[in-house]
């Protein structure tokens, strides 16, 4: 089976990524696709809030967004260090829910696995999130981890 | 196990055919078209036929080719460092001097705040056309918060909805132009006007006046330099969308102002607030002028919404990459958990953009009488030549750095061209006009505010960011 771990660069879909490895057996995965999506028109295209990576290169340079993605994605892709399935890094631009969307088909991929940060009104209310429109037109099923109630979700999701 | 490791060791040469870029050189296209065409004809044509006479489609001929010789410099710049985008890295590029680096960003974020605040008061007066009970200053705000929130969700990132508001600008231009077809084809056009240069003493003096009110016409083309990375083969595709762009805006414009000399008196012109309007209104089409005004109006305020929208998008990059970088606080650089916008940026220029139009309507309450539309373009009009001139430099100076056969290469003497063009524009309207520069001190003085901010309590937010991944594990 060939897994999609959406990324968005937020704490959220690390976590999310950490909870896939937590109850799946690596035995049944073949591939796992770590899928980041910059969104070029949007005030921020990419903000990665896990790898921890300083802005600036050596050479001062600023980071690009497209960079900012890789590095969120190779946050991520480390989580599956050793546990089995290959690991692939795919960057896409344009609009995420789309984009996964699209992988998914692609890759003819058996579970789609996205965080939702959605705790307030705004993400129900307005459009809906990226989780909500990815459940609703996913060729596969669909893994969605949302935050727990106080704690970071991801205390738990490393047992 | 080894398995994975060589995966992930392969990964950057699997991953390069998996690089989907999605903006395409027709996208970008319509992109550079959108973004420059809702700003200045809708808002400024009236100002600017006051300065120059009938003559004015002269002056936004000059000031779009001004523009578009440096839209070269930034095209050559986009295919050289496509990842690198805007003045303020192509200046960092060519003089890695932070000091230097940090007064472009300033320069320019400043400017888009008073693009906006001049977009809005624009705004206003169309809306005024239509509903004149709130009061304009109410309407200004509110058009201001409301963008902030469309960025919040993010409706601009939506490719069709760009294409949509571009197609809608461009028919309300050709109703215009529509209207002067039908008027010169009833042979009533006085083509005399053309060539009147009635409101000044010396042509050359009422033409740069124009040129200077026309150049904020063509604000928003850098813009594009933002999805470089992020376009299709951008190498031939970024300068043919970028330059093709600005030269059909030019284009355009022209032929509107021409349409709009023609059929309007150019008093009525300079004497409007929605000087387009006054096209609709001399009921030259065979439809209902009460209809399309309103029409018309809609449309011209879609239009001023699409290049307002654009440059609130600017103002919170421009924070949020300032905070990445340690130069201005790092709360700007919060962005929502699952929105993914940095709404404290996005708050703070809201706040910024409406401090000026309400230091505006209190200069005006207090009988400075100061039309906002036109401060606040000038202003910008001011602090971009600085930034525009700075691209160019960088451009020239960048020369045989890093580059490939396929780099888009610009002609030298054009960019010659433009830097001069650039100075005797900036020379001009300082010195015509030089309460515009308190304006652009104060904006500065805030870039530097926050720059100071964070020199000194600065360093919580390092302390918190280095603490973030070890809460998380």
């Amino acid at each position: 089976m060939h897994v999609i771990v959406a990324v968005d660069g937020s704490r959220q879909s690390l976590a999310a990524a950490k909870q896939l490895k937590a109850f799946a057996d690596p035995s049944k995965i073949t591939d796992i696709s770590v899928v980041a999506v910059t969104r070029p028109l949007a005030a921020v295209a990419f903000a990665d809030e896990i790898s921890g990576n300083k802005v600036r290169s050596e050479s001062g340079e600023v980071t690009s967004f497209r960079e900012a993605a890789e590095s969120a994605m190779q946050k991520v892709a480390s989580v599956y260090d050793g546990w089995g399935p290959k690991v692939h890094q795919r960057l896409r631009s344009g609009s995420p829910a789309t984009e996964i969307i699209k992988a998914a088909k692609q890759l003819n991929a058996g579970l789609i696995v996205v965080a939702s940060g959605g705790r307030g009104i705004s993400d129900t209310v307005l459009m809906g999130s990226t989780a909500q429109r990815v459940q609703h037109y996913a060729p596969c099923p669909v893994l969605v981890v949302r935050p727990t109630a106080r704690k970071p979700a991801a205390r738990r999701s490393r047992s | 196990m080894s398995e994975t490791t060589s995966e992930l060791g392969s990964a950057p040469a699997e991953r390069e055919s998996e690089l989907k870029r999605s903006i395409t050189g027709r996208l970008l296209f319509f992109y550079v078209l959108g973004d420059v065409l809702g700003s200045g004809i809708y808002v400024l044509i009236g100002a600017v036929a006051g300065e120059v006479g009938g003559a004015f489609w002269a002056a936004f001929a000059v000031g779009v080719t001004v523009a578009a010789f440096t839209g070269l410099a930034y095209a050559e710049l986009a295919t050289k460092y496509p990842q690198a985008a805007g003045a303020s890295l192509y200046v960092n590029k060519a003089f890695k001097k932070k000091g230097l680096t940090f007064m472009v960003t300033v320069l320019y974020l400043s400017a888009t705040f008073a693009a906006a605040g001049s977009l809005a008061a624009g705004f206003a007066k169309y809306f005024g056309e239509l509903w004149e009970l709130p009061p304009t200053l109410l309407v200004m705000i509110v058009f201001i918060l409301l963008l902030a929130l469309i960025n919040y969700i993010g409706i601009t990132e939506s490719v069709v909805v760009n294409m949509a508001m571009t197609i809608v600008e461009v028919t309300g231009l050709v109703i215009v132009l529509l209207a002067g077809a039908i008027y010169v084809g009833q042979g009533k056009a006085d083509f005399d006007t053309l060539t009147d240069f009635s409101s000044g003493d010396n042509i050359i003096f009422a033409i740069i006046a124009g040129v200077a009110l026309a150049f904020f016409a063509m604000t928003g083309f850098e813009n594009a330099a933002n999805v470089a990375e992020e376009t299709i083969n951008p190498q031939k595709a970024f300068p043919r969308a970028l330059i093709g762009g600005m030269a059909a805006a030019g284009v355009i414009y022209v032929l509107v102002s021409i349409a709009a000399g023609l059929t309007v008196p150019v008093d009525t012109l300079a004497n409007s607030d929605a000087a387009l309007l006054e096209v609709i209104r001399a009921g030259i089409l065979p439809i209902s002028v009460s209809v399309m005004v309103t029409v018309f109006a809609v449309i011209a305020m879609i239009a001023i919404t699409n290049t307002t929208l654009v440059q609130v998008v600017t103002q919170s990059r421009i924070l949020y990459g300032m905070a990445r970088e340690d130069v201005v606080p790092g709360v700007f650089a919060k962005v929502h958990a699952s929105r993914r916008s940095p709404w404290v940026a996005l708050i703070f220029s809201a706040i910024v953009v409406v401090g000026l139009l309400v230091i505006g309507s209190i200069l005006n309450e207090a009988g400075f009488k100061v039309d906002i539309v036109e401060r606040l373009a000038a202003v910008t009009v001011v602090l971009l030549l600085i930034v525009y001139a700075g691209v160019i430099i960088s451009c020239l100076k960048l020369r045989g750095q890093g580059e490939t056969e396929e780099t888009f290469r610009a002609p030298t003497a054009l960019l010659m061209v433009g830097l001069v063009g650039n100075l005797v524009l900036l020379y001009y309207v300082i010195s015509t006009d030089p309460t515009s520069l308190l304006w652009c001190a104060g904006l500065v003085g805030l870039g530097m505010l926050l720059y100071v901010f964070e020199y000194f309590w600065g360093k919580k937010d390092d302390t918190n960011r280095s603490n973030a991944p070890e809460s998380e594990v």
